[in-house]
């Protein structure tokens, strides 16, 4: 299984996304560590850094832009990791990944109802 | 020979856990998602088990993308929770059916699987939620652990077939081992959910209903599907109830689905179980 762009709008992370994606994954899964998430909370552009990230890479994390780091080969299970240090709800990240309001996200496709 | 009294299916989202670690059971948005489960509990207090073999999914926690095994077994003699980055949780540590274990990755080669063998390894929510789901919060898990992981995070993840032909070597495994040990199968992930691209909070509750009553009385339809026809059906993340087809090809091909459970969504997830029994 190799093509990744069968399904519409679904990235499998593939080897092409694995190989894009080592440095900002290597970096992210290190969040798993209490001294890595205090060394990141100190300098993230230090931190970030030290992993070796490109100046893209580095500026989709500075930005908490989900879909950017999704797009560069971040695979969602690692950089969860970032927003475990935030920490941002996953529903954010899914509806930033849909290009929706996080209300309408809930609503359309997680199908909770609306408040108020 | 040990015996198999029962086959289990459920999701183990983290956000279940987390719900628990904060006391959310009985809100509004957790609690017909936790009471669905009772009846699985209960099942499980009455039905006393000695060893859980546990089939999931490492989510970046455990395994880095510098090694990646497809099956992974553990014999560890103790498997510590993993910290996903929210710090450490307050539940015991997983103790392993060791003799066990070994016994099962003898099969395994003999039937010309090639697993990573893992003696010191820690274990991430996929199983950690599941074990709370069904046997509470003990301060000592009342059962011996055989961990499984499948990739399924990176592709070339595994066919549905050689899932199914896994659970083929477990069966036989555990009717082969000499003890008397009453063994519990639980295969987790799902149900439907994708995490990642534009179609992000993909859920199919249609596809999660009838998978539920097809993985009990139905399943040959799951083995024989495509790993792409799961990830256009259950979202790539969902992709993941292959793991099921283990648990499910270790039990009798006419089962009882004893209990069933449905709830959408649990975090952004399609999410349940089921209990299956092997028909006499
Ligand atoms: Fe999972």
């Amino acid at each position: 299984m190799s093509a990744a762009a069968t399904i519409p709008d679904t990235p499998l992370f593939d080897r092409a996304g694995s190989i894009r994606g080592y440095r900002i994954n290597k970096m992210a899964m290190a969040l798993g560590q209490p001294v890595n998430r205090a060394a990141f909370k100190a300098d993230e552009e230090a931190y970030l850094d030290s992993f070796g990230l490109s100046a893209e890479e580095k500026s989709a994390v500075m930005g908490r832009d989900w879909h950017e780091m999704v797009r560069l080969g971040g695979n969602l299970f690692f950089i969860l990791k970032i927003s475990a240090v935030d920490p941002t709800p996953i529903t954010r990240i899914g509806a930033a990944q849909a290009s929706m309001e996080h209300e309408d996200f809930l609503h359309l496709r997680l199908g909770k109802k609306r408040n108020g | 020979m040990a015996k198999i009294i029962g086959g289990l299916g459920t999701s183990h989202v983290p956000s279940i856990g987390a719900a628990l670690d904060k006391g959310l059971r009985d809100t509004p948005d957790w609690k017909p998602f936790f009471d669905g489960y009772e009846a699985g509990k209960q099942w499980m207090r009455d039905a006393k088990p000695d060893i859980a073999v546990v089939i999931f999914n490492d989510h970046g926690n455990t395994f880095f993308l510098d090694r990646v095994p497809t099956f992974a077994v553990g014999v560890a003699e103790t498997y510590n929770p993993v910290d996903e980055g929210w710090g450490p949780r307050a539940i015991p540590a997983f103790e392993g059916a060791v003799d066990f274990s070994w016994h099962f990755v003898d099969k395994l080669v003999e039937r010309h699987f090639d697993p990573m063998v893992c003696r010191e390894i820690e274990v991430d929510h996929g199983l950690q939620v599941p074990m709370e789901l069904f046997f509470g919060r003990p301060d000592a898990w009342p059962v011996k652990v055989l961990p499984i992981w499948v990739n399924t995070i990176q592709y070339p993840i595994p066919t549905p077939q050689r899932c199914w032909d896994m659970g083929k070597v477990l069966r036989e495994a555990i009717e082969s081992w000499p003890g008397d040990e009453r063994v519990v199968i639980l295969g987790t992930g799902g149900l439907s959910h994708q995490l990642q691209g534009a179609r992000a909070g993909f859920i199919n509750q249609a596809a999660d209903r009838a998978w539920l009553d097809g993985i009990a009385n139905n399943p040959e339809p799951y083995r024989a599907m495509s790993r792409e026809d799961y990830v256009e059906q259950f979202g790539s993340e969902g992709a993941e109830l292959i793991m099921w087809l283990v648990m499910r090809a270790a039990m009798n091909s006419d089962v009882n689905l004893v209990h069933k459970h449905y709830h959408a969504p649990a975090s952004m997830t399609g999410a349940g179980m089921v209990v299956l029994e092997n028909a006499a």
